[in-house]
């Protein structure tokens, strides 16, 4: 699940490697680079013409790709899947142990890295070595609209990251407007089954579980993700359970005994517990659309039939 | 050595001590089962035990499917571990030994984690097998640290610890090996297992445990006068007629087994094995044929009251048991290791 997504990695991160970054990015190379400021708020030389990018994230390489600039990798994550082009480029690692010496190799021109997903271990002997990398921060929706944009000055596919943000904020108004004035069914997100563990609010996948007309049942906000135990969801009483899947085309599923347990619970009496699939939830990428709508069908099928979203998907920006 | 010498703290008629135990569990698994964050009240829980309460009242479930198997899980691990260490001190004559100290965990962990590897656990897989394998897991580190142990048809106690100690971080690395080739997801189920985990299990693994248990805990006490006459030393053991290597052999696979059993069913939680018969010993004396029940019954009643108190004490967040289990236990070993005997080495 380190797939560049909120589950599970501390936030802090983000603020240590970007410390980090200010040490070496003043050297970054390209005598006629523009300065851009990247997400970090840390200026980064950026050559102009097409650039040998490597990277480091799912999120990351989805957006490349959406912006049209799919031909400029030369490497990305061992995670990195989506598009399916992105499975035919050279393999640079894994998220938090990027391959210092393929990346080398590859001789980049850019690594791009994400604050959510990326480890400062594993990020900074590449500042070290002496290579420019723009590091992109998605904070909530919002982030995900904001590292578009950020992307497209720095592919110089500003028009194309206009109309992706354009296209990814149509549709999150339209979810928005669908869900206006109904019920907010009470949802519990659950992480993993074994042990218990969920999302609490002031995470990513909490704001997407309001966007898509839910109410997270999770109010306390002591850890970002909490363990329980299998008595809150009774206390809670969802009207949903939302399952993300863990490997991708594989539903999770409940064992028996825990249905059991919560045959009380309305989400397991009227049937609504719901798989969806993890990837376009997990990712602060393009995706974002469609994860928002398999949630809000999860949360109102009444107003989106099962067609609906995955329409929506399928016209999702590229 | 030392385990012989302790004087029992407090000197009271044993089975009297032993009833205070078992009544002890009694309180625990009752308050288990009582508190939570759905107030059950005392009828509505007799009802639910009983069988008598309406199927759609959400108390029976809370009862009967979630706080029951919990605190049964958790008392049946609690006593598996003690009793694993207290097996594990009374060959090696050694007041550290426990099943981590002597690499059993570490194996019945690699177990596990080569059954996850091989995708026979998690919702897919059988719990049954995953038991099988980590009393594989543990059995196999038991005969490696007693072949490496053994010289010359003996079993010398520092060859022992150091043997367990040696096997136990090989196998540690093994597991990591086998996380290294786990996917993500699956990486984190180790991850979540590895901190220890009483979430309910079925009834197969519960019987699986409750067996083991029982052929354990018998085991012990067909041996316990002989683990006694062993603490004198073992040259005094074989003039009172006392095969030591054997007596050593017998404990250390039920050692082993019940370590095996509580790894597969609750992951690894910590410091159980180590200080409950530290404890047991300091309210009762040296003698085994006392201290393994009460080592089984104190085992059982700590484990229950940490689990209730990892639930409860940041509800509605739950933390993981080992944390209680090692700030529980950690400050009471540093004080028996401070206090019991003035000074004279461990």
């Amino acid at each position: 699940m380190f797939l560049g997504g909120p589950p599970l990695t501390p936030v802090a991160r983000g603020a240590l490697l970007a410390g980090a970054l200010a040490l070496v990015l003043a050297t970054a190379p390209g005598a006629r680079a523009a300065s851009l400021e990247d997400m970090q708020g840390r200026a980064v030389a950026v050559p102009d013409g097409p650039l040998r990018l490597v990277s480091l994230a799912p999120s990351l390489t989805e957006i490349v790709f959406a912006l049209g600039r799919g031909d400029w990798l030369v490497g990305v994550s061992d995670y990195c899947d989506y598009p399916p082009a992105a499975r035919a480029l050279p393999r640079m690692g894994g998220i938090l142990t990027p391959n210092l010496e393929r990346i080398l190799q590859a001789r980049p021109g850019l690594v791009l890295v994400t604050a959510e997903g990326n480890s400062l271990d594993g990020v900074a002997p590449l500042a070290r070595l002496g290579l420019p990398l723009f590091m992109v921060k998605p904070e909530g929706i919002a982030g995900v609209q904001a590292s578009i944009t950020a992307l497209g000055q720095v592919l110089h596919a500003e028009a194309a990251a206009a109309a992706l943000s354009g296209q990814i904020q149509g549709k999150l108004t339209r979810v928005r407007e669908l869900v206006r004035g109904r019920g907010r069914p009470r949802v519990l997100f659950l992480l993993w089954s074994n042990p218990l563990i969920t999302v609490a609010p002031g995470t990513y996948i909490h704001d997407l579980i309001e966007t898509a007309g839910g109410v997270n049942v999770v109010r306390d906000r002591t850890a970002p993700y909490p363990r329980i135990g299998w008595e809150q969801v009774i206390a809670w009483a969802p009207d949903v359970i939302v399952l993300p899947e863990h490997r991708q085309g594989e539903p999770q599923a409940l064992p028996e005994r825990m249905l059991r347990a919560w045959r009380t619970v309305p989400a397991v009496r009227t049937g609504r517990v719901v798989s969806v699939p993890s990837d376009p939830l997990y990712r602060p990428g393009p995706r974002i659309v469609e994860g928002v709508g398999e949630l809000a069908r999860a949360v109102h099928p009444e107003v989106f039939p099962p067609a609906a979203p995955r329409e929506a998907a399928r016209t999702a920006p590229r | 050595m030392s385990l012989a010498a302790e004087a029992p703290l407090v000197v009271r008629s044993r089975p009297g001590v032993l009833a205070l135990l078992a009544g002890v569990l009694l309180v625990g698994l009752t308050l288990s089962v009582m508190v939570g964050t759905v107030p059950v009240g005392p009828g509505q829980m007799l009802r639910a035990l009983a069988g008598t309460g309406a199927a759609e009242d959400p108390a029976v479930a809370i009862v009967r499917e979630i706080r029951l198997p919990r605190a049964v899980l958790a008392g049946l691990v609690g006593a598996c571990l003690a009793l694993a260490g207290l097996g594990f001190q009374a060959i090696s004559r050694n007041p550290l030994a426990d099943p981590s100290v002597l690499g059993v965990s570490s194996g019945a962990s690699f177990g596990v984690v080569v059954a996850m590897l091989i995708g026979l656990a998690g919702s897919s897989g059988h719990p049954a097998l995953v038991t099988l394998f980590a009393f594989g897991g543990a059995v196999l580190a038991a005969v490696v640290v007693y072949a490496v142990a053994r010289l010359d048809g003996r079993l010398p106690v520092t060859t022992l610890l150091l043997s367990g100690v040696i096997i136990g971080l090989f196998f540690n690395s093994c597991v990591m090996l086998v996380t290294a080739l786990l996917a993500s997801n699956e990486l984190q189920a180790v991850v979540f297992w590895l901190m220890g985990n009483l979430a309910p299990v079925g009834a197969g693994p519960l019987t699986i445990l409750g067996l083991t248990l029982t052929a354990g805990a018998l085991t012990l006490v067909r041996q316990a006068v002989r683990m006694n006459v062993l603490a004198l030393g073992e040259e005094q053991a074989l003039q009172l007629g006392v095969e030591a290597e054997r007596v050593k052999r017998v404990v250390f696979v039920a050692a082993s087994l019940l370590t095996g059993a509580s790894v597969a069913a609750a992951g690894s939680i910590g410091f159980v094995g180590l200080i409950i018969p530290h404890a047991a010993r300091l309210l009762l004396g040296p003698d085994n044929r006392t201290l393994v029940p009460a080592t089984g019954l104190l085992g059982a009643a700590f484990l229950v009251l940490a689990d209730l108190v990892a639930r409860r004490v940041a509800a509605p967040m739950e933390i993981p048991v080992g944390v209680i289990t090692a700030f529980c236990g950690a400050p009471l070993f540093v004080y028996l290791l401070r206090t019991r005997r003035g000074g004279e080495p461990l």
